[in-house]
């Protein structure tokens, strides 16, 4: 094993070795491990992970030799016959750069986490999931194949789900969590679906095949691009599905962070930068996706205005600004869009660390008048109605739940159905 | 591994996974199955794995479903009754094979699977054993797996299965989107297993139609990440039963501080069995679903929204048993020998997560190969 592959398993594994140590430490131990104990383990995981991926960087960079650029090769994942996975990771700017940023937040969050949490219930567990996350986040940063990047994208949307119902006692958060959940999980579908697409018409789930995307008829790069769009749109909480966000502030202050300030949030626009080649190629889903971004920043602005808690108001800024990366993808300007999200998510980070700071200003500062503004002014009625709008998010989870509302239907018909046969099969008294 | 070695190692691979599944229960004090019970078991799941004539190893399998049956009679009848049927649907189709009435075996040999698996609707015994008694369900994956062996090794290289296999696919994808949407609105953890059982069963269907193909070692690995992970969950289910009584969604269980291992157990097999990352589950589902594409891109897209929907339900589930205002007990939470048996299966789970290749080059090159 070379050193450059030695540093990219070890940027994606270290994390996952400290969680299963203190898997099996919770597991078999008669004791819960201590607070410095699971500090100490998982923070190892995540300092290993970050000095591995600062030596991908230098690789990358021809710091200890030639430039390390393109697919790294670790064999094969699994094989039959002539299909096969391959385990192969990508060493590109866009990889190294995803990389090195998501560990060195994460590695920040867990340092500030040690003190903010002291003593809450919940300590080994939130570490435990930070850790699960930040394989996650650098199996998506640095996956060479669509299958890898899937394992990674689902390990963050479960470590989210969890960080979301951290505070399970309380019924709000549970809800929430599971709402989120049930939003990346269908919109995961998108992704799911476009590998194995991707794979049949380009013979490779390869990020480097994609290269051939314009080879394929329109019709068939245009349904891949919209399906990477969709779960892109699920995973950054893009219009429709922008309802899981605010719920999804109910975690404690540094996964909010680290999540939905940074990293997690900007997971789907890391996804479009990724598949740029098939979105380069289709004009529809880039249309698609320009009007989707540009919908939810004009929203996202709208609920800010009138949003009254700290962290709900910062997550539809920080959605606002998510909408208008995904526009600059979309149209083409892929390194732009880059910058945006790397600096959005350091201001962001910075602002939700800061939140009950800001909180406590506040109270001490009084609350300020606000000017009337132009619309008010000019059509107070409009600005009445958008004002309202704003307030309810414009009922956006009503009406997911109302257009889900004919599975549900079907679900229990199916249920009372099956209950039917299973009493008249029975001959034990069915008790269904 | 040279070929020769991979092709004799395939069913003590297969067999391994099978008595781990079969002892667990008892390992983990949760039935004391009678040993001669066991002993039968064991003999029939070597006899079906190692078997070079599909009539013993129809036999054999047979055989073990009607010892299932035995142990499920005192407490579903219903079960022990659809266990019976799927013994003799195997005998038939060993039959059938010896008259050479190769499309009759195969359909046989499929219902037998689709019964013991528990697709719908021939699922009502399995049901039923899911409902009172989940443990003889983990016993019975084990040998479950062993008739898959059995179907992939003997009956699907035929052109009969070939021609079969864009039904089967498609059938096995509407049993799995009809049991996942079930899943959604189940009241009990124990309408959870059903509902699981049943969608997984629909899936391994879709599988062994694909499998026809030449993908019998995809086919394996999904009976055999069912297997594992369906069994943990049973267990799982069955160490928080004898604690706290039938588990009902009346509201949320807040089982979660009073027993913190039990949940993630429950979290990490749930969520084995919808595919988590790491896990055997991931690689059956993604290997599953690229063989599937050949057959039918629509089933393809059904599966993946069953699994999503089931990802969901299990999720919710677990938020209804462990999350929620602390409800105190004073039952333990899973002891040693209990933790020992999870850790086991988990294992196993997690070997082929991460080297599916161990399960899948001898299974591919032993499958492959039918015998003359």
């Amino acid at each position: 094993m070379t050193a450059v592959q030695l540093a990219l398993a070890a940027a994606v594994l270290a994390p996952l070795v400290a969680v299963a140590v203190m898997g099996l430490r919770v597991l078999l131990g008669d004791q819960p491990p201590s607070e410095r104990e699971t500090v100490r383990t998982i923070g190892a995981g995540l300092i290993a992970s970050l000095s591995a991926a600062l030596g991908v960087v230098g690789a990358w960079a021809g710091a200890w030799g030639p430039e390390v650029r393109g697919d790294v090769e670790f064999g094969e994942w699994l094989r039959i016959g002539d299909f096969f996975i391959p385990a192969v990771l990508l060493v590109d700017g866009i990889s190294v750069t995803i990389s090195v940023f998501a560990a060195a937040l994460t590695a920040l969050i867990a340092r500030f986490s040690r003190t903010y949490l002291h003593k809450e219930p919940g300590f080994i567990r939130f570490f435990v999931l930070l850790g699960l996350f930040a394989t996650g986040t650098q199996l998506v940063a640095l996956a060479g194949a669509l299958e890898l990047f899937f394992a990674g994208w689902e390990i963050i949307g479960i470590a989210s789900a969890f960080f979301i119902g951290f505070f399970h006692e309380r019924g709000e958060p549970v809800r929430s969590s599971v709402r989120a959940f049930a939003t990346y999980r269908l919109s995961d579908a998108g992704l799911l679906i476009a590998t194995v697409t991707t794979f049949e018409l380009l013979g490779s789930a390869r990020f480097s095949a994609f290269e051939r995307a314009g080879a394929l008829p329109p019709w068939e790069s245009t349904t891949i691009a919209l399906l990477f769009l969709l779960s892109a749109m699920g995973k950054s909480a893009q219009l429709p599905f922008s309802g899981w966000l605010p719920r999804a502030m109910e975690g404690p202050t540094p996964s909010s962070a680290l999540f939905y300030g940074a990293v997690s949030i900007h997971a789907g626009l890391f996804l479009m930068l990724r598949v740029w080649p098939v979105l380069e190629v289709s004009m529809v889903a880039r249309a698609v996706g320009v009007v989707v971004g540009l919908s939810t920043a004009l929203y996202a602005a709208a609920v800010v205005r009138v949003h009254t808690d700290a962290k709900g108001a910062l997550a539809h800024a920080t959605l606002a600004q998510v909408g208008l990366i995904l526009a600059e993808i979309c149209m083409g300007w892929t390194t732009l869009a880059l910058v945006h999200l790397v600096c959005h998510a350091f201001l962001r980070l910075g602002q939700y660390l800061k939140a009950p700071n800001t909180i406590h200003d506040a109270h001490r500062l009084g609350h300020a008048h606000g000017r009337v503004s132009w619309l008010e002014h000019r059509a107070p009625a409009v600005a009445a109605r958008l004002y309202a709008a704003s307030l309810h998010r414009l009922r956006l989870d009503d009406r997911i739940d109302w257009a889900f509302s004919p599975v549900l239907r079907l679900a229990h018909r199916l249920d009372r159905l099956d209950q039917w046969w299973r009493r008249t099969l029975s001959v034990d008294g069915a008790s269904t | 591994m040279s070929p020769d070695v991979a092709v004799q190692s395939a069913p003590w691979e297969a067999l391994l996974v099978c008595a781990v599944l079969l002892f667990a229960p008892s390992l983990a004090s949760q039935r004391a199955t009678p040993a001669w019970q066991l002993l039968g078991l064991a003999v029939a799941l070597v006899a079906a794995l190692f078997a070079s004539t599909a009539t013993l190893a129809y036999a054999a399998v047979a055989a073990g479903a009607l010892i299932h049956a035995l142990g499920a009679w005192p407490r579903s009848r219903t079960g022990a009754l659809f266990l019976a049927l799927s013994a003799v649907a195997s005998v038939s189709a060993a039959a059938a094979m010896a008259g050479d009435h190769l499309t009759a075996a195969f359909l046989l040999s499929g219902l037998a699977v689709a019964i013991r698996a528990g697709v719908m609707p021939f699922h009502v015994g399995v049901a039923a054993i899911c409902e009172r008694a989940p443990v003889v369900q983990t016993e019975q994956l084990a040998s479950t797996i062993a008739l898959v062996f059995v179907h992939l090794r003997f009956v699907d290289h035929h052109a009969a299965a070939v021609e079969l296999a864009p039904t089967l696919v498609r059938y096995g994808a509407a049993a799995c989107v009809a049991a996942a949407l079930m899943t959604l609105v189940q009241r009990d953890l124990r309408g959870l297993y059903r509902g699981t059982t049943a969608m997984h069963g629909g899936m391994l269907l879709a599988g062994m139609g694909a499998a026809s193909l030449g993908n019998f070692a995809a086919a394996l690995l999904v009976a055999v990440a069912m297997g594992l992970a369906l069994g943990g969950l049973g267990l799982i289910i069955t160490s928080l039963e004898n604690r706290v009584g039938p588990v009902v969604f009346a509201g949320p269980g807040g089982r979660a501080r009073t027993f913190p291992r039990l949940a993630a157990a429950f979290a990490l097999f749930g969520g084995a069995g919808v595919g988590l990352p790491g896990t055997a589950g991931f690689v059956a589902d993604d290997l599953l679903l690229h063989t599937l594409w050949f057959e039918s891109p629509t089933s393809t897209v059904t599966v993946i929204l069953s699994s999503a929907m089931l990802a969901v339900a299990t999720l919710a589930s677990f938020s209804k048993v462990f999350l929620g205002r602390t409800t105190p007990s004073l039952a333990p939470d899973l002891h040693a020998r209990e933790r020992l048996v999870l850790m086991l299966l988990l294992l196993g789970l997690l070997v082929l997560g991460f080297v599916p290749g161990a399960l899948l080059g001898p299974a591919d090159a032993f499958l492959t190969n039918p015998p003359l």
